[in-house]
Parts: C-alpha cells; sequence; structure tokens
C-alpha cells in the first residue's frame, strides 16, 4: 500500500484528500504547514507527497525545492488553484501538477501515474 | 507773307491743318503747342522756311539747326519716355509678383504665380517655361512643371481665351492652379522626366547658371558645339533662357523658358526682367518647400503625439486591469477550496449513496452546481492570467499544427473536416504562446459550433505587411450583428455564442500583445476570424 503526505493549509480539504485517497487504498498522512510537512519527512518515509502551492507561511514551491534540495528522494504533485503556475520554473520541479478541483478524478489518475512510473523504476 | 502753315496764327479752323486730329483740338487755339508738336515735322513749314530763306531772313539759315536738334532730342524724350513706360509697367508687375509671393506659403500656388507671370502677355509674356527644382536629398535638380502650349493651336486658343479676359495676375495665377496645375504637370511628363541633372555635373549648364548666379541665354544651340545639343533637341527649340533660382546661397532650381511658338527673341531685357523677377520665386518658393516640410512634421508630430496619448491611456487602462485581475484572482482563489470541500465532499457522499436513495438527486445537484461554479471560476483565472502575458518570438504555423492537433477529436465529433493552407518562410511572430494556443482554440471551438457535419474548416496564415494574419474561415450559419458584439463584452450573452468569456478574452489577449481579432460574416453563410500578429517589438 502507498504511502501519501498530503499538504494543505485548509482542514476541511486535508479531510476530503485523507477520505477520498483512502478509498482509493493508499496510506493518507496530512501535513497543515510546510514546516509540520518537514517533520513528518524526517521522521517517515512516503512514497510521494500532494503539495497544494498555497501554504499559509511558506509557498508549496518553496517546500518543493527543499525537498529537493534536501535529497529526500520522493515523488511531489503540486496542486494549485492557479494554472498559471504550470509557466513557473520552479514548478517544474514538481513531478505532476494538477489543478484543484472538486472532482478529484485528475489527482488520483496523477497519482497513478507518478507512481507507476516509479515503479517502473524510470523515477530519478 | 502769306504763309502756307499756320504757325503764325494765334487761332486757326480745323479745316487749316489737316495734321491736327480728333482729340487734339485744344492745339487750335494754343498756337506754341501747335507749333511744337505739329508745324516742326509739317511739310508746309518746310515749304514756308524755304520760301523765308529765299526771301532772305537772317534766321532762316539757323532754324533749321535748331529745328533738326530739336527732334533729335524729341525723339530721344519719346524713347526714354517709352523705355520708362515699360518700366514701370515691369515694377508694378513685379510689385504685383512680389506681394502674392510674399503672402503665399502653398507650393502650389506660388508655382502657379510664378509660372503665370511668365508665361502671361501681362507678364513676361514667353511661350513656355519649365521649372526644375532641386531635390529633397539635394543631389539631382529634377523637372518638376512644364507650362505652356504644346503646339500652335492650343497657343492660339489659349492667348484668345486670356484675351478675352481681364484678369489680375492673381487671377490668372488662382484660375491655373485651379483648372490647368495638375494637367500641366502630366502634359509635359515626357520632357521633365529627361531634366534630371546631378548637381555635381559643373559642366552643364544648369549648373553652370546656378554656379555664376547668372541667366544664361543659349542662342544657336544646334549648331554650337560648346553646347550640349540634347537639351535642345529635348526642349525642341535652340534658343532659351536658363535662369537660375538661389535664395541665401541655396541652390533652389532653374526656370527655362523659350518662345517655342512664335519664335520671337529673346532680347537682353527679358533676360534682365526675368532675372529680377527670379529672385523673389527663389525666395518664397524655398520658403513654400520649408513650410510644406514643416507642415510635414508637424503632422508627425501631431500623430506622435496622439500615438503618446493612446499609449498612456492604454497604460492607465492596464494598471487598472491588472488591479482588476489581482482581485478576481484573489477572490477566485478563495472560492476555488470551499467550492472543492462541498463538491469533493457531495462527491465523496454521493458514493456511499445507495442508487435508490432519494438524496442522491439533491447530492447530485450540488456536484453539478460545484462543477459548474469551478468551470465559471477557471474562465475568470484565465482572464485574469491573460492580463499578464510572456512573449517571445514563436513559429506561427507550428503552433496552429500543435493547437489543430489537440482538436482533432473535436473535430471528428463535428464532423468537420479541416484544410490547413499555410504560407512557407514566415517570419517569426512575437507572441504568448500559451495564449494565442488558446485563443486559436476558443475560435475553432467557436467556430465549430456554427458548423453542420460535413462542413470544413479553412485555417490560412499569410504575410501581411509587419505582420503576419491567421484566418480561421467556417462555412457556418453567419454570426449577427449582436453575436460580433459579444467579441468586446465579457459574460455578454448571445444565442449563437452562449454565455462566456471565450471570444472577448481572446480579443483582450491579442489586443494587449499589439494584435488584433476580427470577425467577417459573409450574408449567405460563413464566418471569417482574422488575427494579426506582429512580427516585430512594437506597440506593446
Amino acid at each position: 500500500m502507498a504511502k501519501l503526505l498530503v499538504v494543505d493549509d485548509e482542514a476541511n480539504i486535508r479531510l476530503l484528500y485523507a477520505q477520498e485517497l483512502s478509498d482509493e487504498g493508499y496510506q493518507v498522512v496530512t501535513a497543515g504547514s510546510a514546516l509540520e510537512a518537514v517533520e513528518k519527512l524526517e521522521s517517515e518515509s512516503f512514497d510521494l507527497a500532494v503539495i497544494d502551492i498555497k501554504l499559509k507561511n511558506e509557498s508549496g514551491i518553496e517546500l518543493l525545492q527543499r525537498i529537493v534540495k534536501e535529497r529526500h528522494t520522493i515523488p511531489v504533485i503540486l496542486c494549485t488553484a492557479f494554472s498559471c503556475y504550470k509557466d513557473d520554473f520552479s514548478a517544474w520541479l514538481a513531478d505532476g501538477y494538477v489543478v484543484k478541483s472538486s472532482d478529484m478524478r485528475e489527482l488520483k489518475d496523477e497519482i497513478a501515474r507518478v507512481l507507476a512510473k516509479r515503479q517502473r523504476g524510470t523515477y530519478v | 507773307m502769306d504763309w502756307e502753315c499756320c504757325w503764325s496764327r494765334d487761332q486757326i479752323e480745323p479745316e487749316n491743318c489737316p495734321y491736327i486730329g480728333e482729340g487734339e483740338e485744344d492745339l487750335l487755339v494754343s498756337q506754341r503747342r501747335r507749333i511744337v508738336e505739329k508745324c516742326v515735322e509739317c511739310p508746309r513749314f518746310k515749304n514756308d522756311l524755304a520760301r523765308m530763306k529765299g526771301a532772305g531772313y537772317p534766321l532762316s539759315d539757323v532754324l533749321p539747326y535748331i529745328l533738326t536738334e530739336f527732334q533729335e532730342q524729341k525723339t530721344q524724350m519719346g524713347a526714354m519716355l517709352s523705355f520708362l513706360n515699360s518700366k514701370t509697367r515691369e515694377i508694378k508687375f513685379l510689385r504685383e509678383v512680389g506681394l502674392v509671393l510674399q503672402t503665399s506659403l502653398d507650393l502650389d500656388e506660388v508655382l502657379s504665380i510664378a509660372m503665370t507671370a511668365i508665361t502671361a502677355g501681362k507678364g513676361f509674356g514667353m511661350n513656355r517655361a519649365f521649372l526644375l527644382m532641386t531635390d529633397k536629398d539635394r543631389r539631382h535638380i529634377r523637372g518638376y512643371l512644364g507650362v505652356g502650349p504644346r503646339d500652335y493651336e492650343e497657343a492660339w486658343r489659349t492667348w484668345e481665351d486670356i484675351g478675352r479676359s481681364n484678369f489680375t495676375l492673381r487671377q490668372l495665377a488662382r484660375d491655373f492652379q485651379k483648372t490647368k496645375l495638375s494637367s500641366e504637370k502630366v502634359k509635359f511628363h515626357d520632357i521633365l522626366n529627361q531634366l534630371t541633372v546631378p548637381l555635381a555635373d559643373q559642366g552643364h549648364i544648369f549648373n553652370r547658371a546656378l554656379t555664376g548666379k547668372k541667366p544664361i541665354l543659349v542662342e544657336n544651340a544646334l549648331n554650337n558645339p560648346d553646347l550640349d545639343r540634347g537639351l535642345a533637341r529635348i526642349l525642341g527649340v535652340d534658343t532659351f533662357l536658363v535662369m537660375p533660382l538661389i535664395s541665401r546661397n541655396r541652390r533652389i532650381g532653374v526656370i527655362i523658358a523659350d518662345n517655342c511658338i512664335t519664335h520671337k527673341p529673346i532680347t537682353l531685357q527679358d533676360m534682365q526682367s526675368l532675372e529680377t523677377f527670379a529672385f523673389p520665386v527663389a525666395f518664397a518658393l524655398e520658403r513654400a518647400s520649408l513650410y510644406e516640410r514643416l507642415q510635414e512634421e508637424v503632422a508627425k508630430q501631431k500623430a506622435a503625439n496622439v500615438k503618446l496619448r493612446e499609449q498612456q491611456e492604454l497604460i492607465v487602462k492596464m494598471e487598472k486591469m491588472a488591479l482588476v485581475g489581482k482581485i478576481t484572482s484573489s477572490i477566485a482563489h478563495s472560492i476555488r477550496n470551499p467550492l472543492m470541500v462541498i463538491g469533493g465532499f457531495a462527491r465523496t457522499l454521493l458514493k456511499a449513496t445507495p442508487e435508490k436513495d432519494e438524496k442522491r438527486g439533491f447530492l447530485e445537484s450540488i456536484v453539478r452546481e460545484t462543477r459548474q461554479l469551478e468551470d465559471v471560476l477557471s474562465e475568470v483565472l484565465d482572464y485574469s492570467e491573460s492580463l499578464f502575458p510572456v512573449t517571445d518570438f514563436w513559429d506561427l504555423n507550428e503552433l496552429v499544427g500543435k493547437a489543430m492537433g489537440e482538436l482533432e477529436g473535436a473535430l471528428e465529433q463535428a464532423g468537420v473536416r479541416s484544410r490547413m493552407e499555410l504560407a512557407p518562410e514566415l517570419p517569426m511572430v512575437r507572441i504568448d504562446y500559451k495564449q494565442i494556443s488558446y485563443c486559436l482554440k476558443t475560435i475553432t471551438t467557436t467556430a465549430l459550433a456554427a458548423m453542420e457535419p460535413g462542413g470544413e474548416l479553412r485555417i490560412e496564415s499569410v504575410l501581411d505587411g509587419d505582420g503576419v494574419l491567421l484566418r480561421i474561415s467556417d462555412d457556418g450559419k453567419s454570426l449577427t450583428q449582436t453575436a460580433q458584439e459579444a467579441l468586446t463584452a465579457p459574460f455578454f450573452q448571445t444565442q449563437e455564442l452562449g454565455e462566456g468569456v471565450g471570444l472577448s478574452l481572446c480579443k483582450s489577449i491579442l489586443e494587449r500583445q499589439g494584435n488584433s481579432l476580427s470577425i467577417l460574416s459573409r450574408p449567405g453563410g460563413g464566418n471569417t476570424y482574422s488575427i494579426r500578429l506582429l512580427t516585430r517589438k512594437e506597440n506593446i
């Protein structure tokens, strides 16, 4: 069972992610801030992280940069309300990019795709 | 003695002197004037003198000397008077020309006055004149205008017309400017075209006249080995005058004048009169040319000012738009999360609700409405995003290829085939790739909505001045005026286009980047959407 870290500052969204992704058969751990996410990343191992770009005290992109920098080898999917972040070079560091929607099929597909890619060993 | 002539009488009757004509009746009662004006030349008086001599009158030997001297003096006086009269007329004429030239800033009016003055009988009365002017680069002297008749018949007709009218020089010039100026420019086109001479050609007669600042009278040109016969051949005369036009040491041009019809000799006096006239003409021509150039510069300046004002307004507008964009995106972002929570949990609940449960309908409504709100939100965010384009140079044909590739499914679904006619080797266009791609896809989707299955969508790219034109043509129903107006207003609703920001967003995106979008609806059916994209970095 793949273990996912979901980072979003909105409690309801964390709850929604936990509910929906657990239904898909994933083990879901949530974090409400970048700091909490870093702590969890340091203490536990994850197969994938789903990060909201807009966090309260730190942007998701900064968190993404920190993950890449500190050589956490887990893939990251960025979530946002804006599609324009696709053009941000920093966002290109992410393995996936999803515009937030109540229909979570796109996110679920993206998680499955990134995990499959990792399993095939093509993920670096 | 009974004298034959009436010189000895105080008063006479008309029958006493056959040389007193009508209007000279006052001489009948004025003996002194009669003697001076009539008797001294009268044969009867000569007979009386002879008789005096025969009779031994003492003064009869002296009188003939005095009379001869008197007649010579009288002839000289007459000649001087005639010269003075002609000079007075000339001064009057020059004054009239000077006044007109001083007050005119219109090049055409100055030309008309100058050329009329040279050729009109009331002026210098030359048959024909050509004006040559130095070009703007000051490298060549070029034929500009020719005035005069081309043949004897035309000359006769013109002179008869002028003879009948009692116009002043200014009136003649105005009449010429109004009715003849443009036709005269064309009439001598063949001759004028052959009169171009480089200013550097010092040996040419035009440049010799300009350097010497003196008119040159060319006579017997065809037989004079010192002269270029070509000019005489072009003009068709062997006697002509080359008058330099110089103002403040600047070479303005040259006037060539001749009597091609009457072949009347050009006198020294003609030359001197024209020389006096050439100075104000040169000055007026220079002033009018400078004024014309000044006007051109003023017009350019005005246009630049208008453009600057437009740009300033655009900047203010863009700042406002940017603010609107920021507010919009902030609101949209705040709404996106709650919507996601509402819709997301509704979907979760829906999954767990049995098929037959009546609450399922309610949940489905929540999911559907949330989805719709999210779509509107995406459009609003796309709109605010369009306010910050990232432009670079891209190959338009490649963009079209990729965008249309993405729309293959939609075309297939609509049963519409596409035909691409893309011009090869187009220059790169300066665009925000993503936004233009969005515009092309939105326009194509809009066009597809108006088309019937089996229709054809044509996409063309062509070079258009400093830009590239991309045309998307459908063969569907023509859009109404209202539908076309929807282009300019976001969320404007029409039956044809539905509601939304699609095309209005495209127009906004394109115009913001200095490009344009226009729609042409053909009455018989079919619409063409034209996007004009710039190839240079400007207007952004």
